[in-house]
Formats: C-alpha cells, structure tokens, sequence
C-alpha cells in the first residue's frame, strides 16, 4: 500500500522540519518527484499537482466549454495519472505523459456531458463596443478565443494548445494525441489561421 | 501570405500562446491544488468510471459468447427446417408423380397442395 497512513505517519515523526523538507522536495526534477511519488510519496506527488495544474486545467478547458467540468476533469486526470503511476517509465519526460492523460480525461467528460452551458456573450463584450476598459476588453478577447476554439474540430483545438500554449514539439503533441507528426503540424497550421484572423480583427478594433 | 508563412513556422507563435493562454486560465491555482490534494488523500482506488469499464469488458465478452451461441444454434435450425417443410408439403405424393411411367394424371398433378 505506497499510499497508507501508515507509510505518512513514520515519515512525519521522523521528520521535525516539514517546511524545510517540502521546500527541498519542491526542488526536485519531475523524475525524481515521479520515483518518489511511485515509491508511495504523497507529497511528491502533490509538488508534481502544483507544478502541472495550469497545463492541465488549459488542456482540459480547451476541451470543455464549462469550467467547473474542466477543474473536473482536471482533478480526474491527477487521480487517473496516481492510480496509473506505475505504469509510467521514469526515463520518459512527465509532461507529456501527464497531458496525454489530461486530453482523455477531459475527451471522457465531454463525451459523457450532453448539455454543456454557455457563457453568456453579452456581460463580457463593452457597451456599445467602444468602451476602453481594458479589462473589459481582454475578457472579451477571452471569450472570442474560447468561442473560436470551440468551433475548431477538438483534435484541431488541442493541437494548437499544445504546440503554441504548452510549448510541446508537433512529434510531441503526435504523440499526445495519438496522430502522426504531419498530421499535428497540419492541425496547427489550420488552427492557427483561424485563430489569427480573430485576433488580428481584435487587435485592429483595439486600435480604431 | 506572410500568415500562410507564419501559420507554418516551426516555432511556437508568442502572441497566440499568451492570449490563448489567458483565454484557458483557471482562476484560484491554490484553491485547485487544494482541492486535488485533497482528494489525493483518500486512498487511491479505481475510478469509477475504469470499474464500469472493466464491466463493460466482461458484459462485451458475455455478449459475443451468446452471440456465438445464438449463431451455432440459427446454424443449425435453418438446415432441417426447409426440409421439413418441403417433407410436409410434397411427402410421398410427389415420390409417387416422379416413379409413375406414365404421365400422371392432370387432375393428381394439378390438384391444391392443401387437398392432398
């Protein structure tokens, strides 16, 4: 049982310094956080959970509209990546690992969700368009964006975040979603000229 | 065209990640972190939807093994069924029709199936 209370409790005791001793944890490589979440390190796994929530909550929001069901399937991919840690090779990066099962998480959710809620456009977009709140605008920019992925193809959307958000190789982002590298890049070429053209008629609003 | 070149460029595009970035977001990082440590703390276990699957699997298996079962069996039927009913139908009358020399009788060979 690596994960028993038992195993956490005669670490606690014999350890007086937890700050210190989390500080230092909080240094590691994710391979050494992994081999140590794998020998049953609850903490370990909890520096990889604060490292990685943003990634996989974009990934997961790229997919799902809503974002409770996102911070949902979030919070599924971390317990799914737990329950399959053994599975992992520690010699490969977790990232990808770790975002590959973010993307079936949050494919799983979606597909299980019938009625997804929709925000609505109207209290993000400035009064009569001319507003300089830049707040405003931005939100509004946020929205356009999240409207503009949703009616991209999913393994299009996917495949522009991970490559122009996440920062993944397109063999990588293949390999996430379980494409060829040429189909990856294809996809983000597609994604990103439909996502430029939004942003550029913003950008030239802002301007005006 | 210059966006076809850009749309093509190998690198990741700065100003599409950071305003896609923005747009996925999710607020309170350390409410979320939280939260999934929290649920870290509760011993792990299957997912319930991996225990539904791994039903699923076993309901598959049982399915394919009737289907089977309920093909051997069609398989069977359909052979003696045709022959009972051709049996039922032509019986011994028709034997006779075909043994006979001569050509049989117009009104034997013309008669309803149901007054034989």
């Amino acid at each position: 049982m690596p994960w028993s209370g038992a195993a956490r409790g005669s670490r606690a005791i014999a350890n007086p310094q937890p700050a210190i001793d989390a500080a230092r944890i909080a240094a590691e490589t994710d391979a050494e956080l992994v081999v140590r979440a794998q020998a049953g390190d609850r903490t370990a796994f909890g520096v990889l959970v604060d490292r990685y929530a943003a990634v996989v909550r974009r990934v997961a929001r790229a997919v799902l509209a809503d974002p409770d069901d996102a911070d949902d399937a979030a919070q599924d991919a971390f317990l799914s990546a737990l329950v399959k840690l053994r599975q992992y090779d520690p010699g490969r990066p977790f990232g990808p690992w770790l975002t590959r099962i973010a993307v079936n998480a949050a494919t799983d959710r979606r597909r299980r969700r019938t009625v997804r809620r929709a925000e609505p456009l109207e209290s993000y977009l400035p009064a009569g368009g001319t507003s300089p709140d830049a707040e405003t605008d931005r939100r509004a920019l946020g929205l356009r964006l999240r409207q503009a992925l949703a009616e991209l193809p999913e393994r299009r959307r996917m495949a522009v975040v991970l490559f122009d958000v996440e920062g993944f190789t397109h063999a990588e982002v293949g390999r996430i979603l379980g494409i060829p590298e040429g189909t990856a890049r294809s996809e983000v070429f597609h994604a990103r000229r439909a996502l430029r053209v939004l942003l550029s008629d913003f950008k030239e609003r802002e301007k005006e | 065209m210059k966006e076809t070149s850009l749309a093509f460029d190998h690198r990741p595009d700065p100003v599409l990640g950071a305003a896609l970035r923005e747009a996925l977001a999710g607020a309170n990082h350390s409410s979320f972190v939280a939260r999934v440590t929290a649920a870290l703390a509760v011993p792990p276990r299957e997912l319930h939807w991996d225990v539904l699957a791994s039903w699923a699997r076993r309901g598959i298996a049982a399915a394919c093994v009737a289907a089977v079962g309920i093909g051997l069996l069609m398989a069977a039927v359909p052979l003696s069924a045709p022959m009972d009913l051709i049996a039922s139908v032509s019986g011994p009358t028709a034997g006779e029709i075909v043994a006979t020399v001569g050509p049989p009788e117009p009104g034997v060979a013309l008669a309803p199936v149901g007054e034989r």
